[in-house]
């Protein structure tokens, strides 16, 4: 009931004073320009191409003037047609890397770039795409990660003896860390505990198989956890003129590292392997 | 140059597979996993066949990155914007985890009360930092030069 009182009282004026409708519309842009904005950057996108898709969304919904400033945590837009200008900002959440959103989401900015579009609709076809964009199964995102670790110990000279313990602690260490993310755990506290995790049952699977590469076979087992999309957008972010972001990646990086190699040093100590 | 056939094949088939496992993980699409697949196996080949002509590891890499960005920027109108996604799916398994994890185990070993031969542990410890600031350096440097000196219509790839 307030809600609708509200929007007659919202209507009404903008009849009457059209630089409020103008500030209305505005508003609306923004707020589509920064939703696209704010998936891409979550999905792993880097800073200069979400900059592109953005101002491209806000020029097609109808600004004029588009200037853009990216944070690690924030984004912020600032949109003007004829004398209205307007600043909004919003918040961004974690960044992980999810390639089908971004690729929806990119493939969606390109067309309204394309077309004259309704900030409305623009808004609630992105919002159908962030819904409906699955995820692999839980269990296939673990056995995958299993192998890719496992793979990973071959090209780094593991032997066949420590393949199947490094797959199996590579997934059970992928399962654990999805499992704790989900209830919100610190990213940094959960690379630590699962490269424990990890790289201990790997220690003892490689031992128990008469492997000769415990130490490879430690290393590789977490190796899920390095962050290698950070890694090249910290990068590419520093190479496209956002050194701040880059940075802040690179930084993210750096910590991710420590308490991988700190859950690894601990494991190293309780199961005694001597460096 | 000889090359060992048998050891090119192995790097190329678990640098893709490496690739696809990554591909998952970051949700790449079922139809999406054999470009991940070939882009880590061409990835791996590439570094393999340079280490064996006795390049350095970080040369190998850049040399391998700047193959797959070619690759991908011949192929964009194949892959679409995602383009330089994939050829990045296939560099993560040249990013050197192994030795930075190494580096910085090796760091917390010169801080123990009594370290053995500190003196090396502090050298292999450069020397693995070097590595993988180089290399990290090398392959993102290797597919952003890519791009810019293969021109496609649309460059915005994600």
């Amino acid at each position: 009931m307030r809600e609708v009182a509200e929007s007659t009282t919202s209507d009404l004026r903008s009849n009457l004073d059209p630089a409020f409708g103008e500030v209305q519309e505005l508003d609306r842009v923004a707020e589509a320009a920064l939703y696209a904005a704010t998936v891409l950057l979550e999905a792993g996108v880097r800073a200069k191409l979400v900059h592109e898709d953005c101002s491209r969304i806000a020029r097609a919904l109808g600004a004029e003037h588009v200037e853009l400033g990216s944070g690690y945590a924030s984004f912020e837009i600032t949109i003007a047609r004829g004398t209205s200008r307007i600043t909004r900002m919003v918040e961004v959440g974690a960044l992980g890397v999810n390639y089908q959103l971004s690729h929806a989401m990119r493939e969606l900015a390109q067309r309204i770039g394309r077309g004259r579009n309704i900030s409305a609709e623009a808004l609630s076809e992105m919002t159908r795409i962030k819904r409906e964009t699955g995820r692999h199964a839980p269990w296939v995102v673990a056995l995958a990660t299993g192998i890719a670790c496992a793979a990973f110990g071959r090209l780094l000279g593991m032997d066949w003896s420590a393949f199947i313990p490094v797959l199996a602690s590579g997934a059970i260490g992928q399962s654990v860390r999805h499992s704790l993310l989900r209830r919100g755990a610190n990213v940094f506290v959960v690379a630590a505990c699962v490269a424990f995790l990890a790289s201990g049952l790997a220690e003892l699977g490689a031992q128990w198989a008469d492997s000769t590469t415990l130490h490879v076979a430690m290393i590789a087992s977490v190796l899920l956890l390095v962050p290698g999309v950070p890694v090249l957008n910290a990068h590419y972010d520093i190479l496209d003129g956002y050194p701040t972001l880059g940075t802040a990646r690179a930084v993210f990086v750096g910590m991710i590292l420590i308490f991988m190699t700190t859950g690894v040093l601990i494991a190293q100590m309780l199961v005694g392997l001597q460096q | 140059m000889t090359v060992d056939l048998l050891h090119l094949l192995h790097q190329a088939l678990f640098g893709g597979l490496a690739a696809v496992g990554f591909g998952i993980l970051f949700n790449f699409g079922w139809r999406d996993l054999p470009w991940c697949a070939a882009s880590g196996a061409l990835a791996l080949g590439t570094r393999t066949l340079g280490q064996e002509a006795g390049w350095s590891l970080e040369a190998a890499s850049f040399v391998a990155a700047a193959a797959v960005g070619c690759a991908g920027q011949l192929l964009h109108a194949r892959l679409g914007i995602g383009t330089n996604a994939l050829a990045a799916a296939g560099c993560i398994p040249m990013v050197p985890g192994l030795y930075a994890a190494q580096a910085i185990l090796g760091l917390y070993a010169l801080t123990v009360p009594h370290p053995d031969d500190p003196a090396a542990t502090a050298l292999t410890t450069l020397q693995f930092t070097l590595r993988v600031a180089f290399t990290i350096g090398a392959i993102p440097t290797a597919l952003s030069i890519a791009t810019h000196l293969l021109p496609t219509r649309d460059r915005s790839s994600s």
